[in-house]
């Protein structure tokens, strides 16, 4: 049997002496690199954010395992309640780690399901650590303000017990490590009152800076 | 080697169970290496070890190891600590599936049916047996001597009337000796053993903290309640815990349209392609089960040759097979068979050959419970998980660390939401009805209770005030609080309360604000702000 006798002989998959630099080879190329992307289900890896701040986040929303990290002067934790609906809605539970502060309308108004809502409140600083560590362990999403004093050991303790887990850590300000994730809320713009003080508060638009792997410096206007 | 037996048993003897014998080696994997080699192995105290996501980790560990302290579970670095001249054997299930096949064969010389649970493990009926020898001791001490007779002198047999029950019986006994329970006496029997013996780690840690340490403790619960707290899992090892068996009553016998065969064609002559063929057809014979709501947890496993050497063995699982766990059992019953030397098997001449035919039949089977699911979607195990881990953190910190969310009524945002602490289940939301008084707007993210003092001054300098009527003095121009310092941008209001004004002593007069500062270090900061008399106050930021 010779080559020729093979049917349908695909010439132009047989190897050649130098690279082509044509269109064709390039868009070849890119269809091969189209098939062998590694498929990952999206639903099953990504916690899907809603609205524009989801438009500008890589793939749509959180990379399950992952910590993001938000700071800025004002509106990080309506921003950070954002997130977290978005992981109740994938019917996630969400804890979070704050003090007697934290406001509990918000958080149902930002979306969050009751039911798979809880809050510790008054952690001793240098526990915090542990209990972030052990609600990592068994819920999908921990929403925590980091103490000033946090270690840097244990900040990647916690970074590796997220990944290995599979969830999801939202640092409500400064995260010393290294996170997927870090939006910076930046601007902030009430609306609503007149010049004589009648009406009340509109929701506010926040400008949120994104910095992630494939988002550098993206700016988005989000409402509420 | 009968398969099946035509007709269901009469409904009286399925409720109350199948009087069971079980055949218990202990430590098989131990005497599995050691009757490799035998002289030389004896007394020597070895572990077999596996590997888990710890390292290597002790699965089985032989008497003269037990007795330095050496348990199943600990790592092999500790095991050789423990005792210094350890030997370690990496766990080998296929060998010890070879090994006990000659104990079956043992055993199957004495009666027909009987099901193998795990390499170490059997159990068969005794209502024809016990007949033909005459009783339940004399059909003991028979299969205790023919087991002996390949070698296996420690093994312990256990009858009693279902088969949990036997397999307690079995450990009970001592080695070498058979422990017979008398029909009536199962429940009796079964009552002080401890929960742990269901073999079901989380439901005996459950148990425990309830406050049922035995299983004549838990058997007294009823029906009702374990199923709709523990759900079917539950039903059955409360069955389990009462002495009788653990399925309800299999109403028919499987059609035998169920059965999957694979022809060989050529013969298989190695392992692993019998046992690949094999996991394709235990896909398809659970997917066929599960069509029908069933779940199978015997199966007979059907193995031919090209000249017509056959064997045949029924395997149990506790709970449902997957397809892995049948694959798995084929590969060991053809190991058992097809590659064992004669002298292994005590039989006369090798099996010759390679495999024409592989057949799967589905012997038993109960209703299928499957997987439940919580209310609104989303998984309950979650839900489970996280509540567990709640409750740790709770025990961490305090009861009143860890709390939840109950909406009510109210005009500040501080007055609607009330932290209930997790685990206090009596406390409902409240009817979300309009509330006259309300403080309009989006819900702040920061509710600082108590306030955090303030002052709210006009464009002098001077304090606001609000008079009775709700009238402002001025126009804010600046605040000054811990959260927001400067200029007021925006403002709105002033919205006058007046609270318990029935009660002269608690009655209070206050005024809110909408707020909007523009902060130097934190941009601009939207705020609400109440004025009571002439002090100010920083209720809540809308962070």
């Amino acid at each position: 049997m010779t080559v020729t006798d093979l049917p349908r002989l695909r010439r132009d998959l047989l190897p050649r002496p130098l690279p082509r630099r044509d269109q064709a080879a390039r868009a070849r190329l890119a269809e091969a690199g189209a098939r062998v992307r590694p498929s990952v289900l999206a639903d099953e890896r990504l916690l899907a954010v809603a609205g524009a701040l989801g438009g500008v986040l890589p793939g749509g929303g959180i990379v399950r395992g992952s910590v993001v990290g938000l700071t800025g002067g004002t509106g990080v934790t309506s921003t950070g309640l954002a997130l977290a609906a978005a992981a109740t809605a994938a019917g996630e539970w969400v804890v979070a780690v704050d003090d007697d502060t934290f406001g509990g309308l918000a958080v149902l108004e930002a979306g969050i399901a009751p039911d798979r809502f809880a809050l510790v409140r008054r952690v001793p600083p240098a526990r915090w650590a542990t209990v972030v560590a052990a609600l990592l362990d068994g819920v999908g999403c921990v929403l925590a303000a980091p103490p000033r004093a946090l270690r840097h050991g244990d900040a990647r303790r916690l970074v590796a017990r997220a990944r290995e887990r599979d969830a999801v850590l939202i640092a409500l300000g400064s995260w010393p490590v290294e996170a997927a994730l870090r939006l910076t809320v930046e601007a902030t713009e009430w609306s609503g009152p007149d010049a004589d003080g009648n009406g009340w508060l509109d929701g506010p638009v926040r400008t949120v800076r994104v910095d992630g792997r494939a988002a550098h410096g993206t700016t988005v206007r989000i409402a509420g | 080697m009968s398969v099946g037996e035509a007709g269901a048993p009469p409904s009286s003897e399925r409720s109350h169970g199948h009087r069971t014998l079980t055949l218990w080696c202990p430590d098989w994997p131990v005497v599995a290496w050691r009757r490799l080699d035998p002289p030389a192995r004896d007394a020597v105290p070895v572990v077999i070890v596996e590997r888990a996501d710890r390292g290597l980790v002790v699965r089985c560990a032989s008497a003269e190891a037990r007795a330095e302290g050496v348990r199943p579970g600990h790592r092999r670095r500790e095991a050789e600590a423990r005792c210094p001249g350890l030997v370690v054997v990496e766990s080998d299930p296929a060998g010890e599936a070879v090994a006990f096949e000659a104990v079956a064969r043992a055993v199957e010389a004495l009666t027909p049916r009987f099901e193998l649970r795990r390499p170490g493990l059997l159990a068969f009926p005794t209502h024809g047996p016990s007949r033909y020898f005459g009783g339940d001791h004399p059909l003991a001490r028979a299969v205790l001597g023919a087991v002996a007779a390949v070698g296996v002198p420690t093994a312990r047999v256990g009858v009693a009337d279902c088969g949990f029950a036997s397999w307690l019986a079995a450990r009970s006994a001592g080695p070498g000796d058979a422990r017979v329970i008398e029909p009536a006496d199962t429940p009796g029997f079964v009552a002080p053993w401890p929960v742990a013996a269901l073999g079901d780690p989380e439901l005996s840690r459950l148990l425990a903290r309830l406050g049922l340490r035995t299983l004549g403790a838990f058997a007294e619960l009823s029906d009702g309640a374990v199923l709709a707290r523990l759900g079917p899992d539950g039903v059955r090892a409360l069955r389990r815990a009462r002495g009788f068996d653990d399925s309800a009553p299999v109403l028919t016998v499987p059609p035998p349209e169920l059965a999957e065969t694979h022809e060989f064609d050529p013969p298989a002559d190695r392992i692993d392609v019998a046992a690949f063929a094999a996991k394709a057809m235990a896909d398809r014979l659970l997917d066929a089960l599960a069509d029908r709501g069933l779940a199978c947890t015997r199966v007979v496993i059907e193995a031919e040759t090209e000249h017509g050497e056959r064997l045949a063995r029924c395997w149990r699982h506790e709970g449902a097979l997957t397809p892995l766990a049948l694959a798995t059992r084929v590969h060991w019953q053809l190991e058992g068979w097809l590659t064992a030397s004669p002298a292994v098997l005590h039989t006369d001449e090798w099996v010759t050959g390679g495999l024409t035919r592989l057949r799967l039949v589905p012997d038993e089977v109960t209703p299928a419970t499957g997987r439940q699911l919580g209310f609104w979607g989303g998984d309950a195990a979650a839900g489970e998980r996280a509540a567990r881990t709640l409750v740790r953190v709770q025990a961490m910190l305090g009861p009143d660390a860890v709390v939840r969310t109950v909406v009510g009524g109210g005009r500040t945002p501080d007055e609607r939401v009330r932290w209930v602490p997790w685990g206090e289940r009596d406390v409902a939301d409240e009817d979300p009805a309009p509330w006259p008084g309300r403080v309009p707007g989006p819900a702040p993210a920061r509710v600082h209770v108590p306030p955090h003092p303030a002052e709210l001054l006009d464009l002098d300098g001077r304090a606001i005030t609000v008079s009775g009527r709700g009238v402002a003095s001025d126009r804010p121009a600046s605040l000054r609080s811990a959260a927001a310092t400067g200029p007021v941008t925006a403002y709105a209001g002033p919205w006058p309360h007046d609270l318990r004004w029935w009660d002269q002593r608690s009655r209070r007069r206050r005024a809110l604000w909408h707020v909007v500062v523009d902060d130097d270090h934190r941009g601009v900061v939207a705020c609400l702000v109440s004025v009571e008399g002439d002090a100010a106050r920083l209720d809540a930021v809308y962070d």
